[in-house]
């Protein structure tokens, strides 16, 4: 008798708590894990190592496959396949076959399914065909890729009809060979609602300041801060129209102990790097609660001395001759704002040490060495003889709201941000690995070095283009940039760029002082000078 | 066989005991840890050309977060939330830039704008001090961040806007669990662990929505500004300070009353104390500073202070801290010759009110002639229920007046410049404005820029000044509020004194007053 409900009693015990156990242990192996992906070598963890991104918005890995193929209707018409159309690059493996993600996509492991999503690398790396071969440069601005297009296309898919398990799983089965019975009936289905839950915010934060005008290698990016605090633009078009249009181009992202101290960003609203950083990961998808601080950290040490590729001089060289008497034109107009060459930026003007780091702190004042490399100079200031006068809009989009806003991201971490600040200008860039950041000026309006050197009116003989093609990769060795006369070549066609359109402006950084009243030889030869940098 | 006699059972009996003692410590001390353990707030120190006295006026707690404090992570995302019921153009929703839409000084690199306070008493929370209604932005140019001067009048906080806000977003179906655990979970930090989460889901969203709807009804007056329009908004700079007093000190049924008033300077208090017969207040309404500080920093607390000695240990220091911060000094260039000669006029047509015996005291209203309403927004009843009411919580203090206000009190004039718009109702933009006939005073202006024009002293609020300071007319439309003086309390007429002078000697005296 005893025996018998004792018997009872353990069968009972293991039904009511052993299987709801065992359940919950292989629930927890299965969908607990956070596993990121990371790479020995730097440059493959830059490329496609994860930065936190993939835990907190990554796509499911089989989602991100099909997407492609169940969408390919709502790809953009470039040329190319899937992802490539939005000028995302593949490399090749060793046996010449495509790697299965693109360069700027990381993967990890998290929530029981493998998840992607862009990386750092995915607006600062590019391509550039020299000597006949195409060569992948990191660090150098995404020239061809269309953050704006990529943007479009997923906030689109949250409100079309086949986005839903019945058209997408098939797929997956498709391309992963068949589901478990989980993954099939439970996974997916969730994941996609999730998703499109997700993308369905991302619409109503992200598509008002139109990213399909950005065209490629260029971002808006405080209004895509704006767009995390929900600030509402349908409501602003009306009241401050003039600050929802400030795309510029993707900057280089090298050599970054030599700006520490400098004010980073085009209008120099921060100068901390650390900051700038954390503030640009939010782009890969990172919140404060899933950022990958070690990871961040591998790239951030990685790129403070990271140097830019050399101009390849031993396919396109460079006349000496003609280059040391550009030095001489640089050193009387760039120098002072732009640094002593490539490598060191320490130009004559160069803000004192205890002035740098101050400055950011200061409140209301204006900020003194005004025309030194790496601060801010003025659109135009009262009695300044030669005022940049560039296009305004990028300026104008960072508002001393937004600004002040920023301090409350990051609460509760000891890194919280206590740096961005509303400037009234834009900053004096270093110029190392310039030959890698066309187009030129901050929205990227100009396409060629030499081209900078001529005025912006129409009316001058020789002047800046109205409009022109960006993102191809086919590069100009004369006059430095991409080639941009053609609107299709390779199989790709490429962005009109119209700088007439708003923010697009090519007006600006012109005018005696900036050297576009130079003879042409005199422009030639510090073009030639400009390629050693 | 064993023997089966039945035994008390000390052991088990104990066991269980202690068990149960330990899970009820256990309990004890999470219920404690987690929503009322106080970590004392962190040692002020100088910042950004702040000393560190003025941070702790600017930032520090007075001890309002345990009864008026909102969660942390509750406010933080609730412009994010609500971003259709934040102010916008004409301080009517919906605007733009979070809690800056509000017209609050917010320093860039701070957490939260000047006047807003954390501490952590269980769990991280919200709540307001001095600084909210009395730190002064301006801006000498359009290209230019804002300088905030501690304890000046707040003429760009839309104080009414912020508590429509907060009620607003509590009666609506959004305010609910999951839609505010979804955006805090886009920032919240790494140590917010599930723990914090289940408490905010099921415990401080919930009181908090039930909190905030509660002061639905002791607002419900600030809703008669809303349409139909029976009464104007308080927009920028001002608040119904004795109407607030009334409905929450003192819980007086409403009554058709109001007094919107500019928010007031608090620097250099020591003034009153050291001239007899000086009354607080713009209508002499209370005796003297101390009770001003008490009556108002109990209104940001909400209820009795937890501590008296806590408390009034906070007053003195607030009370010595405002008694001596000086007035701000004028941030342009001064002609003194103009000035010197506008001291003779001065002297002459002004002193008699504001650098005399009456100053600092109250004059009636058939004297000064400016709107009365203001004055009516407050009696002798009121006063004697809300020195009952500070009575009854164990404070000593002088407190308010109890009759019922007669005139306005004749201003210092320290700092005068920061202190646009003028009268008691700010319905006068500059000092150039207010030495013009009423009729021939602006009828409708904007309030709240913080761009200064110097040649009339006063903020740009007209089209005009705009255009002439290079100011882009669109962006004061968008972030000031309209002022219309035909409205009720609104009314710029009366002080018309010194309107007949020539020219010359309002441009001097406005070039001395400048000076003060």
């Amino acid at each position: 008798m005893d025996d018998y409900w004792r018997r009872r009693y353990w069968w009972l015990l293991a039904i009511a708590i052993g299987i709801p156990l065992l359940i919950a242990i292989w629930a927890a192996l299965r969908f607990l894990p956070n596993r990121p992906v990371t790479y020995v070598n730097i440059e493959e963890h830059f490329k496609y190592g994860s930065t936190g991104g993939y835990a907190a918005s990554g796509f499911p890995y089989w989602i991100w496959k099909a997407l492609p193929v169940v969408f390919k209707d709502k790809l953009p018409k470039n040329g190319g396949a899937g992802y490539e159309t939005f000028g995302m690059v593949f490399e090749k493996n060793a046996d010449g076959t495509l790697k299965d993600l693109p360069v700027g996509v990381q993967k990890g492991h998290n929530m029981g399914i493998d998840r992607v999503f862009v990386n750092c690398a995915v607006c600062h790396h590019s391509t550039v065909r020299v000597g006949g071969e195409t060569h992948l440069y990191l660090g150098m601005p995404a020239a061809r890729f269309n953050l704006g297009d990529f943007e479009v296309f997923l906030c689109d898919l949250a409100i079309d009809e086949r986005f839903n398990a019945t058209n997408i799983v098939p797929e997956i089965e498709r391309q992963a060979g068949s589901l478990s019975l989980v993954d099939k009936y439970v996974v997916y289905p969730i994941a996609i609602s999730l998703m499109r839950d997700r993308l369905l915010m991302l619409r109503n934060r992200f598509l008002p300041m139109d990213p399909a005008s950005w065209g490629p290698g260029r971002v808006d990016t405080f209004n895509s801060a704006k767009a995390l605090f929900n600030f509402p633009f349908h409501d602003m078009e009306k009241t401050s129209p003039d600050e929802l249009r400030g795309a510029a181009d993707f900057p280089s992202i090298w050599n970054q102990k030599q700006r520490e101290g400098m004010q980073l960003h085009w209008d120099g609203n921060n100068c901390r790097v650390d900051e700038r950083n954390k503030s640009a990961a939010f782009g890969t998808g990172t919140t404060p609660a899933t950022i990958d601080l070690d990871a961040i950290k591998r790239i951030e040490d990685w790129l403070l001395t990271k140097q830019p590729d050399p101009w390849p001089k031993e396919y396109w060289p460079i006349d000496t001759v003609k280059a040391a008497r550009g030095e001489v034109l640089y050193k009387t107009y760039c120098l002072n704002c732009h640094g002593t060459n490539g490598k060191d930026f320490s130009a004559p003007c160069r803000v004192p040490e205890d002035i740098a780091s101050k400055r950011c702190e200061q409140q209301g004042k204006d900020v003194p060495y005004g025309d030194c490399v790496g601060t801010v100079k003025a659109l135009s200031a009262a009695g300044d003889p030669a005022p940049l006068n560039t296009d305004a809009y990028r300026l104008n989009s960072y508002t001393y709201e937004l600004a002040a806003n920023q301090g409350m991201l990051y609460a509760g971490e000891p890194y919280r941000f206590r740096h961005f600040r509303k400037t009234y200008g834009y900053a004096n860039m270093p110029l190392d690995g310039i030959w890698l950041r066309a187009p030129y000026l901050h929205n990227g309006s100009v396409p060629t070095l030499r081209l900078l050197l001529e005025p912006s009116s129409p009316k001058a003989p020789a002047h800046r283009p109205q409009g022109f093609y960006r993102g191809n990769d086919n590069y100009d060795p004369v006059n430095v940039g991409f080639v941009w006369q053609v609107p299709a070549s390779d199989g790709r066609r490429y962005f009109a760029y119209d700088t007439r359109l708003t923010a697009n402006g090519n007006g600006g950084h012109e005018g005696p002082a900036y050297g576009t009243t130079l003879p042409a030889n005199d422009k030639d030869a510090l073009v030639e000078y400009l390629k050693t940098f | 066989m064993t023997d089966r006699t039945i035994k008390p059972m000390p052991r088990w009996l104990m066991t269980t005991l202690l068990a149960l003692a330990v899970v009820v410590a256990l309990g004890g001390w999470f219920a404690w840890y987690e929503f009322f353990r106080e970590v004392p707030e962190p040692v002020w120190e100088a910042e950004n050309g702040h000393s560190a006295e003025d941070m702790r006026f600017l930032y520090g707690s007075i001890g309002a977060e345990r009864d008026a404090g909102i969660p942390y992570w509750i406010m933080y995302v609730l412009p994010r939330v609500f971003p259709d019921k934040l102010p916008g153009p004409g301080g009517n929703p919906p605007g733009a830039g979070g809690y800056a839409a509000f017209g609050l000084a917010w320093e860039a690199g701070h957490e939260l704008p000047v006047g807003f306070t954390t501490k952590v008493i269980g769990f991280k929370r919200v709540a307001q001090n001095c600084a909210i209604c009395h730190t002064a932005s301006f801006r000498t140019k359009p290209g230019e961040n804002p300088t905030y001067i501690p304890t000046g009048p707040d003429h760009t906080f839309n104080l009414e806007a912020l508590f429509r806000f907060l009620v607003d977003c509590a009666k609506d179906p959004r305010f609910n669990a999951d839609t505010l655990m979804n955006e805090i979970a886009l920032s919240k930090p790494k140590d917010f662990s599930f723990v914090d989460g289940l408490i905010y889901r099921y415990i401080l969203i919930p009181i908090t929505k039930q909190r905030l709807m509660a002061r639905q009804s002791q607002f419900a007056w600030i809703y008669r500004h809303t349409p139909p329009k029976d009464w104007p908004d308080w927009g920028r700079g001002r608040d119904d300070a004795m109407n607030l007093t009334k409905y929450f000190l003192t819980t007086s049924p409403m009554d058709d009353t109001l007094g919107p008033t500019d928010m007031p300077s608090v620097w250099n208090l020591k003034k009153y104390s050291s001239h007899a017969g000086t009354r607080m207040n713009l209508a002499g309404d209370s005796w003297n500073a101390r009770s001003v500080i008490i009556d108002s920093a109990l209104g940001l607390l909400s209820k009795a202070p937890p501590s008296n000695h806590i408390f009034l240990h906070e007053i003195d220091w607030l009370e010595n801290y405002l008694g001596n911060y000086p007035a701000p000094k004028y941030p342009f260039p001064i002609d003194q010759a103009k000035a010197a000669a506008g001291k003779t006029v001065f002297d002459a047509q002004c002193a008699m009110c504001h650098w005399s015996d009456r100053t600092g005291t109250v004059l009636k209203v058939e004297e000064v002639g400016t709107d009365r309403e203001r004055i009516l927004s407050w009696n002798k009843d009121a006063a004697i229920r809300a020195n009952n009411a500070v009575k009854s919580f164990g404070i000593e203090r002088k407190g308010l007046v109890e009759e019922n206000p007669y005139g306005y009190v004749a201003s210092f004039l320290d700092g005068i410049w920061l202190r646009a718009p003028y009268l008691h109702n700010g319905s006068v933009p500059s000092l150039r404005d207010l030495l013009k006939p009423a009729a021939q005073r602006p009828q409708i202006f904007y309030r709240g820029y913080d761009v200064y024009d110097p040649l009339v002293a006063g903020f740009v609020s007209q089209q005009e000044q705009a255009k002439r300071l290079n100011v882009p007319w669109s962006d004061v439309v968008r972030v000031a509020t309209p002022y219309d003086v035909h409205l009720r309390s609104n009314g710029n007429m009366g002080h018309e004194f010194g309107v007949n002078l020539p020219e010359t000697d309002k441009d001097a005296l406005i070039e001395y007053l400048k000076t003060l």
